[in-house]
Parts: C-alpha cells; structure tokens; sequence
C-alpha cells in the first residue's frame, strides 16, 4: 500500500482498540481466569483455598468426566455417519436426473437447521413422550403397542436416541453444503464415466467423492467440532439423565459448577474440556488429512 | 448426445422398470425425508388448536372444532413473558449482529491491508479464535461477569456473542479484501478520500457480499444461542426465546398444547424470515461453512 494513504498508527490502533479488548476479554481473560480458580478449592463464595493441582489430579480420576467424554465421542462418530453419511447418499440421489422437486428438498431439509436447539429439543421430547408420543403412537397403530416405554428413561437406549435428533437436525445442512460441491463437479466428467459404463453406485465412490473430499473434509471437522460441544440438546431432553446415561461435557462441568457450586472444580473441567476438544478436533483434522493424502496418491 | 438418445430407447424392458424401480425408491426417501423436516411445524399448528383434553385423547387427529384459546391464553397473561423474550432476543440479535459485522469489517480490513506493529500476533490470536472450543468458556465465563458485575443487564449477552463471531466474520472479510484491487484505495487516496472515508464509503459497499454472508450466518447462530444465555443471565425479564421456552415447557409440562402455541408464536419470525429469503439463507450459511 502506498504510505501516503496508510492511515497514522494512531487511527489504526483507534479502531482496532474495541473489538481486540472485547475478544481478549470474553475469550481469553476467561481461559485465564478457569486456569487461576482451577488451583482453588472454592464452593462460589469468599473463600478459597489453594490446592495446587488436585482438582486435575481429581479429574483424572473422575470416571464420571471420562464416561461424558465417552458420550461425545459416541455422538461425534453416530453423527459423521449418520449426518455427513446419509447427508452424502441424498446428494447422490438428488444429482441423479430420477429425481423431482429438488429445490422442495432442499429448503425443507435446510429448515431444521436453523431452529433452536432447545425447538428441536422438545419437538424430540413429544416424539419420545411416553402417552402422548408419536414413537408410542405409531407403535400402537401397527398393533406393537405393548412394545411402548418411556423412552427416554431407558439407560441404555438414551445416547441412541438422543443422536437421532442431532443427525436429523443437521442432515439438510450438511447435503446443501456437499451438494454445492457436486454441482461445482464438471458435466462432462459425469458424462463420459456414464458412457464408459459406469454404474451410479460406481460413479459416487470412484469420481464424486475424490472430487469433493475437501468438503467432505470440511464436513467431518464441522461434525466433530459441534459435537464436541453438545449441551443444548441433552439439556432440554435429559438433563444428562437417566442418571448419568447421557451426561456429556458441557454438561457436566455446568453441573458440576451450578448445581453443585463446585466452582473450583468446574473451572478444572472447564480447562479439562478446553485441552481435550482442542486435542480431538484437532486431532481428526490431521487424521482426516492423512487419509484423503493417501487416498489421493493411491487413485 | 444423439448416440445417448439411441441408447436409451433401445433399452430394455428390464432396465426399464428397474430404473422405475430405482427412481420410485429415490424419490419416496427424498419425500419421507423432506417431509420429515417440516411436518413437526405442521403438526404442532392444528395441534396448538386443540385444546388439551382433544389432543391427550388422540395426539395424531385434527382438531375437531379449531380454536385459538390456547393462543389467546399465551398472549394475555403477562406472566409468560412471550413479548418480552421475543423483544429481548431481538435486541441482542440486531446489535449483535451490526456489531459483528462492522467490526468484523474494519479488523478484517485492517488485518489484510495495512502493516503495522501487532497486525501478525492479532492475526494468530482471531485465529486461534476459530479453534477454540467455545463451550469450554461456560463456567469461566460465568465467573468473570460475575466477578466484574456484567452479568444479568441487557447488553450481557452482546458482549461473548459478538466476541465469539468476529473471528469468522474477520477471516471471511480478510479473505475478500484481499481480491479487491488495491487500486481501489488509492484512486480514493488520489481524489482525497480520508482513510474512514475510503474505509466506509468505497471498500464496505464492495464487500457487500461477503457481510452479507456474515450477517446470515449470525442471525441464527444468536436467535437460537442457549447455552451461554442459561449460565449469564438470572433475571427472567431479560431472558431470551431459547431460556424462556426452557422455562415454559418445565411449567406447562402437561399442557402440551399451550406449549406447541407458545413455541409457533417464538419460532415465527425465523420460520417467516427463511421461507421468504431461503435461497440466500441457505447460500449464505454454506457459504459461511465452506468457508470458514
């Protein structure tokens, strides 16, 4: 830039003055503040005492934190198969010519991505409602009625069940996304594989997805990163419960801190969940890389 | 092409029907699905029309004789506080939004134009903001707007929503800024355009596109937002949508039907405002993905 229009330093630091000490100040003074409380025992009142690191020594101990460590890694994989899977199979079906009312599909199955959580949440209780639930409904009307519970207290059923509202939510959000990339797709590459009598099936494994596995990259690291991050879901349907069946991070250590004003431990699990996303996420992306690498050498 | 044509009415009467096999089966499960994702709207209306002893009876039937009781029930009593929470989640919203994509322009502007001392480690610290896992922020951030007294007034929430979309909205905008012409400002500079002048007068309206994009993604992100307005926010007058439904549907937990009312009247801006734009909705938010 030529330095007779680069503004004074002055008026540069003017404007960035706001917005850097907003960010500094909800992103990081927090993560400081989490690493300073995280040192104290502190039950959220005047005082504390310092117990060096045996709140971490404690979480790592805490089998409770592992087990919703467990429960987002279950979500994070049901959801890449179930969401960025079937999201996938859609596309191919919709780029197919048998195909009618694809802009239909399209915004209808956009839509629910763009409600609440918390919408979501409940429309998802009803479903599972034990008396008035449409799963108990349907169940009733093929004449499996006795086969009907309370679903959502089922311990061992619940992580399914609450995946299966996650993956529906997302599977619109996640085919519009792959379809842009399809449609980016050259015709003529399509074209010519269908001439040299490539099946459909064929076509999607062996042309479409080397084609598009950078989104489909971009997909898997949005699904890993917003299950990582589950809470909103699970706390309008279960509150992690039956028990702690389907406790997830963010829920435990928003447990941990308000229901039980553990401050100082909350704040440890809160650093706990920082490393161990960072680690995850972090680490499919690099798994993710390696593969589609290696995958591309390979074709 | 003319060969293809030949092809295809040579075929024969197997391939035929299998293909009308194959297409029947593609279009149902496309139907089912797209259906799926709309008829809990359907369903909720005509059942927020019933009355609740109607819809325990036969949660599926329509409604025998319609009525907005339930509706009315809603809107009157004060105590549910649907204007209020609508009212507030509208302000934070629109702030929020403004705020993001204003000062999302300027830092992103900044950041790919002009050098100067800090503009690398500024770089790294928004982009560390992409990976930083949000939700970790729940408690601390808690304790530091309680600690400060920010907690609980009508702006608390504007403050991390904002802080958590500018590195999107900066990274976005860096990446746009960069494939405008530098010639642009200099033209400007040349004709004696001030540096805020040039800033909002000639690159914003050029960048239109991307903010645009911003501003999408945004909206819904903060109209939806739960998690982070549970934990800062205490007094029920300044609840938003997603807190205040929370506390409906615990209240109401029998009275289906006034809560299916409740979530139609909060969910109707949103439903009304991407039926109407969806084209652009549904662009921009890949956009915002693909992106980002």
């Amino acid at each position: 830039m030529l330095s007779s229009i680069r503004p004074k330093n002055r008026v540069i630091y003017a404007y960035l003055l706001f917005p850097v000490a907003l960010y500094v100040f909800s992103v990081f003074l927090p993560l400081l503040t989490a690493g300073y409380y995280s040192l104290f025992e502190w039950k959220g009142g005047p005082s504390k005492t310092f117990i060096g690191l045996e709140n971490y020594l404690g979480l790592l101990n805490d089998s409770l934190f592992w087990e919703s460590f467990s429960h987002n890694i279950y979500l994070v994989i049901a959801c890449i198969i179930g969401q960025v899977g079937i999201a996938f199979i859609f596309v191919m079906m919709l780029s197919s010519n048998l195909v009618k009312l694809k802009g239909i599909h399209r915004t209808f199955g956009f839509f629910p991505s763009t409600v609440s959580a918390v919408s979501i949440g409940f429309i998802w209780t009803m479903v599972y409602d034990y008396r008035r639930g449409i799963l108990n409904w349907f169940l009733e009307l093929i004449g499996k009625g006795d086969a009907a519970k309370v679903w959502l207290n089922e311990p061992t059923l619940v992580m399914l069940l609450i995946s299966i509202p996650l993956i529906w939510q997302f599977i619109g959000y996640y085919m519009v996304i792959l379809l842009s990339a399809t449609t980016s797709i050259d015709k003529e590459i399509i074209e010519s594989s269908q001439i040299d009598g490539a099946n459909a099936f064929q076509r999607a494994i062996h042309i479409v997805l080397p084609l598009i596995k950078n989104t489909l990259l971009v997909c898997i690291t949005l699904c890993v990163a917003g299950n990582m991050k589950a809470f909103d879901h699970i706390y309008v349907m279960t509150k992690g419960g039956p028990g702690t069946s389907s406790m997830v991070m963010a829920l435990y250590g928003y447990t941990v801190s308000f229901n039980q004003q553990n401050m100082g431990y909350g704040s440890a699990i809160s650093i706990g969940i920082f490393v161990i996303s960072l680690l995850v996420i972090g680490g499919a992306q690099l798994l993710v890389k390696t593969l589609t690498r290696e995958k591309g050498e390979k074709a | 092409m003319d060969n293809n044509m030949k092809k295809k009415s040579g075929l024969s009467l197997v391939t035929r029907l299998s293909n009308g096999i194959l297409s029947l089966f593609t279009n149902i499960t496309l139907l089912i699905f797209s259906l799926s994702c709309i008829f809990p709207l359907i369903w909720m209306f005509y059942s927020s029309l019933k009355e609740k002893r109607e819809f325990n009876a036969d949660i599926m039937s329509l409604p025998k004789s319609p009525s907005f009781s339930n509706y009315i029930a809603i809107l009157t009593n004060k105590d549910y506080r649907i204007f209020e929470s609508m009212f507030n989640s509208l302000r934070t919203t629109v702030i929020t939004v403004t705020l993001i994509v204003v000062l999302g322009f300027i830092v992103g502007y900044i950041l790919a134009r002009i050098k100067f001392r800090g503009n690398a480690l500024l770089n790294i610290m928004f982009l560390m903001g992409l990976l930083i896992p949000i939700h970790s922020l729940l408690v601390p951030i808690y304790v530091v707007f309680n600690n400060t007294g920010l907690g609980n007034q009508w702006f608390t929430l504007i403050i991390p929503y904002v802080a958590f979309g500018l590195p999107i909205a900066i990274f976005l905008v860096q990446g746009f800024v960069k494939a405008i012409p530098i010639a642009m400002e200099e033209a400007a500079a040349i004709d004696g355009s001030s540096f805020t002048r040039t800033l909002f007068g000639i690159i914003m309206p050029i960048c239109k596109p991307i903010l645009s994009t911003v501003a999408i993604v945004q909206v819904f992100s903060t109209w939806n937002e739960f998690s982070f307005a549970l934990v800062l926010m205490k007094d029920r007058r300044l609840w938003t949508v997603p807190l205040a439904m929370t506390q409906f549907t615990g209240q109401f937990s029998s009275d289906y039907t006034k809560i299916m009312a409740a979530m139609l009247i909060t969910m109707l801006p949103v439903i009304v405002f991407y039926f109407i734009f969806s084209k652009q909705i549904i662009r921009g938010m890949v956009a915002g993905a693909v992106k980002g």
